[in-house]
């Protein structure tokens, strides 16, 4: 049983169902694979296998005992994004300012994992508190693309989805501020969604940027995410963001028809700057969707242009101040050299963040400064109100809204991190669903011809996760995608 | 207004970091191209339209009250645990009053 790295969620759940597997024999085979291939990806930061193989034997020892009920995570090796807290484990959101935190307590989506006895195998690497869209912001080092090592994997969590594309985990758990899991969903070949604004708890995610952060699950197929996300949904009382409405049952959305389903195409998702190959294979998805019997009409987003502007304005607003909190007081790292607390606090911070991160601080600290706050801080969160309209509107007519995930391939390593403004850029089909506090999932749909993936992403009403899963699964099942090899 | 170095040193003071000279420059010019592309917000008529700070400020938001009962929390050593200097469970600091 040395292949196991390869199965879905779904195939560990039905060999551990029918006894074909130990937990030890999952987490072993895993485990394995990640000290083979990860030296070439870099995805994880932090490896907690002795944490994982206790747990398995743990599992296997309550089994044998007669004492174990099977919940839909039980046994199931995960990875969490190194920005989301996990008690006892060292947590750095990549940021060398974190480099020795020990949480003392879990988030709640951890805890809720912790509870279904998942096996959690490590910390995943991401752009520097999940500034950046490609995981090349990692205060530590990039994370490669399992399907072309020269290429990104996206961001900012490129570690959890490229661990998942590359068979190191089955399922990973991202965060999504302006397309943080979408985007390297994308590039990666997996499957990622960011539910609503509010679908489940924040409690222990490390804040950028609170009016836009969720967090979301990553996996192979569109079953195994509705599966995690059926785990982490709900209220929270520790998030007073978090939604106070009953869960839906997403799993059993898997499988159902979609003909009654009406989709949208923003016509404004295919001008300049779509690079032809994945205009074409999102076209033919449209295709593909239309054979399963939905209705495909053109819809209009007018505001679409503005949304760079609006999410570069209010997200370094927001991370601004949700990063004052690390002064080398508390927890973190503190400068040796300093004589005063201002030039502690200085030092510390400077010698802290990486340069992404200290960008995003002084834009956010400009935009929300005395004589600059209403021209650029309160017309954004106007202008966001545009946006949001747009998306209410459009979904007065059709279900789900259907177009590209990224304008572009994967990119190389190195092809932008010296145009901040061109790597912001590569966000624009992602970061409006964050602004609206919309649902949103992006699937592979094709590969190009030198064997990338290409995404595609639904975007639904809030709440309705659900019927995002539904059409994503018939789409997945009608196309039957055949994969490349990995490279790893 | 044009973002030069200076401008940037303001905003370093504002944000508690320290920008070495070179730095500076080139984050001017980084700054510059991104404020330049924001302007272009400027064209959208705004005056009635309400700022959004919650996203789903048009669903119905509520927020749930509880018993005010203690509740367990973090002892003061976990809490503690993390800083980089303390002193019997307290935060030590630069001296502040001369």
């Amino acid at each position: 049983m040395n292949a196991l790295h390869v199965f879905s969620i779904k195939q560990l759940r039905n060999a551990i169902k029918r006894r074909e597997v130990s937990f030890r024999e999952i987490a072993d085979s895993f485990l394995h694979r990640i000290t083979e291939v990860d030296s070439k990806l870099h995805s994880f930061l932090t490896i907690d296998a002795e944490s994982a193989l206790a747990q398995a034997d743990e599992l296997d020892k309550r089994r044998s005992q007669g004492d174990l009920r099977l919940g839909l995570m039980t046994g199931i090796p995960l990875a969490i994004k190194d920005n989301i807290i996990t008690k006892g484990l060292r947590t750095t959101c990549a940021s060398r300012i974190l480099e020795n935190y020990i949480p003392p307590y879990d988030a709640t989506v951890v805890r809720k994992l912790r509870n279904e006895k998942s096996l959690l195998v490590g910390k995943t690497n991401c752009d520097e508190f999940a500034m950046g869209s490609s995981t090349e912001n990692s205060g530590f080092r990039p994370t490669h693309n399992p399907w072309d090592l020269d290429r990104v994997p996206g961001g900012s969590s490129g570690g959890s989805a490229a661990a998942v594309a590359a068979r190191l985990v089955p399922g990973a758990l991202g965060s999504d501020t302006g397309g943080s899991i979408r985007q390297p969903a994308a590039f990666c070949g997996t499957v990622g969604l960011k539910p609503t604004y509010g679908r489940l708890s924040r409690y222990g995610l490390v804040a950028f940027g609170s009016s836009l952060d969720q967090i979301g699950p990553i996996a192979n197929s569109v079953r195994d995410v509705a599966t995690i996300l059926q785990v982490l949904a709900g209220w929270d009382r520790r998030d007073s963001t978090s939604a106070h409405r009953p869960v839906d049952n997403y799993v059993a959305e898997i499988g159902k028809d979609v003909f009654d389903l009406k989709l949208g195409v923003p016509a404004e998702w295919f001008g300049s700057g779509l690079d032809p190959v994945v205009e074409n294979a999102v076209k033919s998805a449209l295709n593909q969707l239309e054979g399963l019997g939905c209705k495909l009409e053109e819809v209009h987003l007018p505001h679409t242009e503005y949304a760079i502007a609006t999410y570069y304005i209010i997200a370094p607003a927001e991370a601004s101040s949700n990063l004052a909190r690390y002064d080398g007081v508390k927890y973190g790292h503190r400068t040796s050299s300093h004589q005063t607390l201002q030039e502690m606090y200085r030092n510390t911070r400077s010698e802290g963040f990486g340069e992404e991160v200290k960008r995003r601080i002084m834009i956010g600290t400009y935009v929300l400064s005395s004589g600059y706050y209403d021209a650029y801080f309160l017309k954004a969160s106007k202008v966001r109100t545009l946006i949001k309209q747009d998306y209410l509107d459009a979904f007065e007519k059709v279900d789900v809204l259907v177009g590209p995930t990224t304008p572009s391939l994967p990119f190389r390593l190195g092809e932008k991190t010296q145009d901040p403004l061109k790597m912001y850029l590569s966000d624009v089909y992602t970061v409006t669903a964050n602004l609206a506090g919309i649902p949103g999932l992006s699937m592979p749909c094709s590969f190009s011809e030198e064997g990338l993936p290409i995404g595609l992403q639904l975007l639904g009403p809030h709440f309705q996760e659900g019927r995002l899963l539904r059409l994503a699964h018939a789409l997945e099942t009608e196309l039957a995608l055949e994969f490349p090899s990995l490279v790893v | 207004m044009p973002i030069d170095s200076r401008e940037v040193a303001r905003i370093a003071v504002l944000a508690k970091l320290e920008i070495s000279e070179q730095d500076s420059q080139r984050f001017a010019l980084q700054f510059q191209q991104i404020l330049d592309y924001f302007t272009q917000l400027e064209n959208i008529p705004t005056t009635d339209i309400q700022p959004t700070y919650h996203a789903l400020e048009t669903q119905p938001l509520e927020t749930p009250l509880r018993e005010d009962q203690a509740d367990d929390s973090l002892s003061a050593e976990d809490v503690m645990a993390n800083a980089p200097s303390s002193v019997e469970n307290q935060f030590r600091v630069p001296k502040v009053i001369e």
